[in-house]
């Protein structure tokens, strides 16, 4: 194991989130906030301790496999750790556990929050606590890979254990370049979205909170009523449509880009991503109007909107939607656990799992009428290999064990199952609001610490995909392995 | 360069590490999926899971934006399809590997009908990599450039015992040439002047040939005019012919051993003059009956890297001191050479240099791989505005793996020290550590504004 090196690209992250908190602080002197201070102090913290782990020369610069999840997975917690000071020491949470599980929710774009009345926050701490679902919606280390010199191979090992999806998609040869065209991308839509709703008569300051929600699939506003306080039939519409374009594979917009329309119109994840979006959006809608909950058009706007923000896995809300009928909430919860698309900013299974998923039962199925087919499990007219395909497997088994296990954990607080399993659904899945009393009404602060941090260690691991979190804590990744993830001699290239 | 490479084999993988490590976009294709994870896993390139001679396939990897294809898949059939392929569709050269020795002779046809830019045939290459060692008069392979004037040279420091221990500025090198580089059990060291030389270390000299010359002679006692007239090579497959060949053009003499019985009639009918034997090359009884340790040099290229190894070693017991072993996992490198075995090829590397300086790419030649691919010579012309032109070499504070061995100054060959300052126009001769290979560009290439 590169600790020198690990400990160095933890550094450069550090130093990097220190100019990351900058915005923050710009936006706290143009409000004259109580919170200058603590977002300064917070942004010395950051730079010393990233210009110390920085000035650790590594030995050599091999990265492999173990270190790739290292530095991802330590990377994480470091930078939500450094995240959380500015809410600490601004007291607008009472202990340090709350500001930790409030920027963990930031970076792991869930949105879940404990805070019970952001409205009287200052501006400089919610525009930070939005500004970290930004930058974790496409990625901290990715974004540090677009803008930092050449990692060289390293690189690669990063990209994958930080981006979503059961295959990590590399657009361009080269890793630097994938990174940059990802965050052109993701540019592109946040300057669109801030654009829309500023014509909307919505302020500068709160487009750009509510558009940093949007793109990073996180869902902190600024309003305790949510997108329902910002006002408006327009604003709800903008922002619902461009939840649901976060939820795409970024790729594909790079694709559109290059003219490639056929190969987006095809691609079968977004097919069935969409489908699925307008199936349940039309479920709910049609149960609004039978139940006489609400008008048509508010039943369209709202079941779009939820569907939507859920999906994604956003959180944003414009109404209770905990009072909806069980039929329309038992969709939502189905949709927690459904999620984005690969290789976006969303979380939770992934559509690409779940289409995975019933193509095998479908195959079981077809296979007992004809025990001798050979029928391979194929994506956008190709066939997967057969280990991806058992990875999609034990994914989806290990994230509904969580799930579960987590559940049982949050019980001892004595609270009711639907409370409960929906919190865990929430965070395991980047969500944010669940039902209940964690519903668009209620907040997290109520649990005790420990569950707080067993629900941060939920959205970490559903951030992160499960994988890159349990490997990390697996002791066979801290013992001499026999095989060594170690990079073949052809490509030693140290200089002693 | 925008690089599409098909077949991720050995040379394909070695092909994509060098090119990639230079700073090109690669994309790497292969039906095979665990070929591909490999280079996905260990390589900064795009990995395509597709047959190469799919045209669907050629055009998915954008072949109109490429700078060069090359096809380097097991067969050879293939490979000149796809050549083509990619040159009708739009690539702008074309690379094919053809190892079959019939095919060899139609190369030029190839060349001209199917538009094809380049055949590489890694057999021939190393045969020849292998001649040129056994028939130069000095034991280093040789990379020369203009015209012989420069060259480069690779010696054990086991063959010039007296400079084992010294320091490299008590060695008394002539002016013109320098030790660029030191590979010491199989890393590569950037000497200075108070580098000690250890018995297993492999220097890397640059210099005019009468220095490098001067200098060798001085030291090396033993071997002088010692000419190779007789070889034996183990193993009468592909670069067994092709060696064979070429050294019967030379007029030595030739000794075959290989197992396989319709092979050594295929090759007697062939090479006639050479002596073909079959037998077994493990076999000690039949090694020495035949006398095969008497004879000046061997070359043991069966299909097996270990057998190789163990067929060099034995050899050295029995007191040769010309032996090489073919090992064709790169890896193996530098094991083979630490154990005394005098040269380990690789055919893959050798073939990945040859296409490397085969790509000019704006005013950089790749001249040659050295030390399992861990360091590159390159060739480059200097134009105005080159960073490198400010001071001397000196003041630039280089980076430790970037070193200017030569330079070329019209006619004038100018081995450079601290104080020498590089003109437009010059030609340099730069020797990179592949660590630091992306630095050329900085150093080298005019500043874009």
């Amino acid at each position: 194991m590169n600790y020198r090196y690990v400990t160095r690209i933890i550094g450069l992250l550090l130093v990097f989130e220190t100019a990351m908190i900058a915005p923050s602080l710009i936006v706290s002197l143009l409000n004259r906030g109580s919170d200058t201070m603590p977002i300064l102090w917070a942004m010395v913290t950051s730079l010393t301790f990233g210009l110390l782990m920085a000035a650790v020369k590594p030995k050599d610069k091999r990265l492999g496999v173990k270190e790739g999840f290292l530095i991802v997975a330590f990377g994480w917690v470091a930078a939500c750790i450094i995240g959380a000071l500015p809410f600490y020491w601004s007291g607008s949470v009472p202990t340090f556990v709350d500001a930790f599980f409030e920027t963990v929710s930031g970076f792991t774009t869930t949105g879940a929050t404990v805070l019970p009345d952001i409205e009287i926050m200052p501006r400089g701490i919610l525009f930070w606590r939005s500004f970290t679902h930004w930058l974790g919606g496409m990625g901290i280390l990715v974004l540090t890979l677009a803008v930092m010199p050449a990692l060289g191979v390293g690189a690669i090992q990063l990209f994958r254990a930080e981006t979503p999806g059961p295959v990590a998609d590399k657009i361009s040869p080269k890793m630097k370049d994938t990174a940059v065209i990802l965050y052109v991308a993701y540019m592109g839509i946040t300057v669109l979205e801030t654009a829309l709703l500023m014509l909307g008569g919505v302020s500068l300051y709160e487009a750009l909170v509510h558009t940093f929600g949007t793109v990073g699939t996180g869902g902190f506003s600024t309003r305790n009523l949510s997108v329902g306080g910002l006002g408006g039939a327009y604003v709800e519409w903008v922002i619902g449509i461009f939840m649901m374009l976060s939820g795409i594979n970024f790729a594909l917009y790079y694709d559109l880009y290059k003219g490639r329309f056929k190969k987006v119109l095809l691609n079968e994840e977004l097919r069935y991503y969409i489908g699925i979006m307008l199936l349940a959006s039309t479920l709910i809608f049609l149960n609004l109007v039978f139940t006489k909950h609400t008008g048509a058009y508010d039943a369209i706007r709202h079941a779009y909107f939820h569907t939507s923000s859920i999906m994604t896995t956003t959180g944003f809300t414009t109404i209770d939607y905990d009072a909806w009928p069980t039929f329309s909430r038992l969709i939502l919860i189905m949709l927690m656990f459904i999620g984005a698309s690969a290789g976006s900013t969303g979380g939770a299974i992934k559509v690409v799992r779940v289409v995975v998923i019933f193509k095998m039962i479908k195959r079981e199925f077809f296979k007992v009428l004809h025990p001798r087919a050979v029928v391979p499990v194929t994506i956008n007219g190709r066939a997967l290999r057969p280990d991806i395909v058992s990875g999609i497997m034990s994914f989806s088994f290990l994230y509904l064990l969580m799930f579960l296990f987590g559940s049982l954990f949050l019980t001892l607080e004595g609270i009711d199952l639907t409370s409960a399993s929906s919190a865990v659904a929430a965070t395991l899945g980047n969500v944010g609001p669940g039902l209940g009393l964690l519903g668009p009404k209620g907040n997290y602060s109520f649990f005790n610490p420990a569950s707080k941090l067993m629900l941060s260690f939920m959205m970490l691991a559903g951030r992160l995909e499960l994988f890159t979190v349990f490997v990390v804590l697996s002791p066979s990744f801290w013992g001499r392995s026999k095989k060594g993830a170690q990079m073949p001699q052809a490509l030693d290239n140290g200089l002693e | 360069m925008k690089i599409l490479i098909v077949g991720i084999g050995k040379l394909g993988y070695q092909l994509a590490s060098a090119f990639s490590q230079k700073g090109n976009d690669v994309i790497a294709m292969d039906k095979d999926p665990e070929a591909l994870q490999r280079v996905e896993e260990h390589l900064d390139v795009l990995p395509m899971l597709n047959n190469g001679f799919e045209i669907d396939a050629l055009k998915e990897a954008h072949i109109k934006e490429l700078d060069l294809t090359i096809s380097v898949t097991d067969d050879d059939e293939t490979n000149i399809l796809v050549a083509f392929l990619a040159k009708r569709l739009g690539s702008k050269k074309v690379i094919a590997r053809v190892r079959n020795p019939e095919y060899d002779k139609q190369a030029s046809y190839l060349k001209a009908e199917m538009q094809i830019d380049r055949i590489v045939n890694p057999d021939l290459a190393t045969a020849n990599e292998i001649a040129r060692y056994l028939t130069g008069a000095l034991p280093f392979h040789t990379e020369i450039f203009e015209a012989s004037k420069v060259l480069v040279a690779d010696v054990h420091a086991g063959n010039m015992p007296d400079i084992v221990g010294r320091l490299i500025m008590e060695l008394g090198i002539p002016r013109n040439m320098l030790v660029v580089a030191i590979v010491r059990n199989g890393q590569v060291i950037i000497p200075h002047g108070k580098t000690q030389i250890e018995p297993s270390d492999t220097l890397y000299m640059i210099g005019t040939s009468d220095s490098i010359e001067s200098f060798y002679k001085a030291h090396c006692q033993n071997r002088i005019g010692n000419v190779i007239k007789s070889v034996t090579i183990l193993g009468g497959g592909r670069i067994g012919y092709y060696l064979a060949v070429n050294l019967l053009s030379k007029r030595m003499e030739v000794k075959i051993i290989e197992s396989d019985k319709p092979r050594c009639q295929y090759l007697a009918e062939r090479l006639g003059n050479a002596l073909i034997i079959h037998g077994d090359g493990t076999d000690i009884n039949l090694l020495e009956d035949e006398g095969i340790f008497n004879s000046d040099a061997l070359v043991s290229l069966t299909g097996l890297d270990e057998e190789n190894l163990l067929i060099s070693l034995l050899a050295k017991q029995h007191g040769m001191d010309r032996v090489i072993a073919k090992a064709s996992r790169s890896s193996y490198i530098p094991i083979i050479e630490k154990l005394g075995v005098e040269m380990a090829v690789n055919p893959a590397m050798i073939t990945a240099a040859e296409i490397m300086r085969f790509t000019y790419e704006g005013n950089i030649r790749s001249l040659a791989l050295l030390a399992g691919g861990k360091a590159e010579l390159t060739e480059l012309v200097i134009e105005e505005g080159a960073y490198i032109l400010k001071d001397s070499l000196a003041e630039l504070n280089l980076p430790k793996g970037i070193i200017v061995g030569c330079i070329m100054r019209a006619d004038q060959v100018i081995i450079p020290d601290g104080s020498t300052r590089i003109k437009a126009g010059d030609r340099a001769v730069v020797f990179t550590v592949s660590s630091d290979q992306q630095m050329v560009t900085k150093y080298f290439h005019p500043v874009r504004r």
